[in-house]
């Protein structure tokens, strides 16, 4: 691959987007749910959780794998959407915030398990911790059962050098499957401004890869 | 990568694209060996994202949003320092008052300290004497050693 420099045409970036009035979620009938939150009112919140607790708890699977850890990290995800409802300012869905907090809160609760498992394994003797290896499923140190866990383990750690913003916006693309106009739509930016920070990512996410000597193209597939 | 790339690279890498523009972009990249590559490796990366993928639809536990509920009501009920100064401002005040007073008090005396000299000769007004003709006597060279000696900063 080349250098990368090659001007990119922001923000004209063409002119087949259109221009898009932005969705004014204040007043939707989330918007009345969320304001009904911010003031305070229990159901509300209650109301919130129920709609998008099977959400929630589908992303967190995805990413870590974890059943039993599951619901704690979910408590934890709705636990930080209830204190920081308030700051919550509309520009995007909440479904869209939402999933920002969840996804941080998943790659948060993988460093955590990572520096534990550092410090336990500190205490060990070497054969000690051959052992702990062979008796987890899945680690970032482990030998990978199939190609598919080693492309999993491999991307989660390449998601971890780009920003939150666009470690959320690639997982919405990509895992969620929306095309830009949908994401337009629940992020509050416009479809250029999404175009170039997922062509930004990508070549994040490309040259971790290549900065880790496992280019795209090294991995079993 | 160029911009005729970049500005279908979404749609092209999710198979979107209008044949139109698919054999735009292909021409492109039969000529652009920069692009061909970094395409590949972006679909590379690209494809790797389905194992984030949740094939289950989870349900949580009966109870989870009185969890939830009950793990907020705890969070609130666990005063934090800055919760101390809000709760009691007259409190608050009081301790900022006293941390100032006892910082008054601390850095009077410390420049009192400072600015307090010993009685008798300083240490350079006894090596100026050095040069004077008297100097060369044992007995005030002696007095220099003890003067240096007993000096207190």
């Amino acid at each position: 691959m080349g250098s990368l420099t090659g001007a990119l045409p922001f923000p004209a970036f063409g002119c087949k987007v259109r221009a898009k009035s932005r969705v004014d979620y204040q007043n939707t009938s989330e918007g009345a749910l969320v304001q009904r939150a911010q003031a305070g009112e229990e159901t509300a919140f209650r109301e919130i959780v129920e709609r998008y607790q099977s959400k929630v708890f589908s992303i967190i699977h995805g990413v870590v794998r974890q059943r039993n850890d599951v619901e704690d990290i979910a408590q934890q995800v709705f636990a930080k959407v209830y204190v920081s409802i308030k700051s919550f300012d509309f520009r995007s869905s909440l479904i869209t915030w939402i999933y920002k907090i969840t996804v941080n809160e998943c790659f948060d609760y993988l460093r955590k398990r990572k520096v534990r498992k550092l410090v336990y394994e500190s205490d060990l003797s070497e054969d000690e911790v051959r052992r702990v290896d062979n008796s987890e499923p899945s680690t970032s140190r482990q030998v990978p059962i199939d190609a598919t866990l080693a492309r999993r383990d491999y991307l989660l750690k390449l998601l971890t050098r780009v920003s939150e913003e666009e470690r959320m916006l690639l997982m919405l693309k990509e895992v969620e499957g929306y095309s830009v106009e949908e994401l337009a739509d629940k992020t509050g930016m416009n479809e250029n401004t999404i175009k170039v920070k997922l062509f930004r990512a990508r070549q994040k996410l490309v040259k971790a890869a290549q900065r880790l000597d496992r280019a795209p193209g090294l991995v079993a597939g | 990568m160029h911009g005729v790339v970049i500005e279908s690279l979404e749609e092209y890498l999710s198979g979107a694209l209008e044949p139109a523009a698919q054999r735009d972009i292909e021409a492109h990249l039969s000529n652009c060996r920069m692009c061909r590559e970094e395409i590949r490796a972006m679909r590379e990366v690209s494809q790797w994202f389905g194992s984030l993928r949740s094939e289950e639809v989870w349900e949580p536990a009966p109870g989870f949003c009185a969890r939830v509920v009950e793990q907020v009501g705890e969070r609130k009920a666990v005063p934090s320092f800055a919760g101390l100064f809000a709760l009691d401002l007259a409190f608050g005040r009081r301790l900022a008052f006293a941390s100032l007073l006892t910082l008054a008090v601390l850095g009077t005396y410390l420049v009192s300290r400072e600015t307090r000299y010993p009685s008798g000769l300083s240490p350079e007004a006894v090596m100026a004497q050095e040069d004077s003709p008297a100097f060369d006597s044992a007995s005030a060279q002696d007095n220099m050693l003890v003067t240096l000696t007993a000096y207190e900063y």
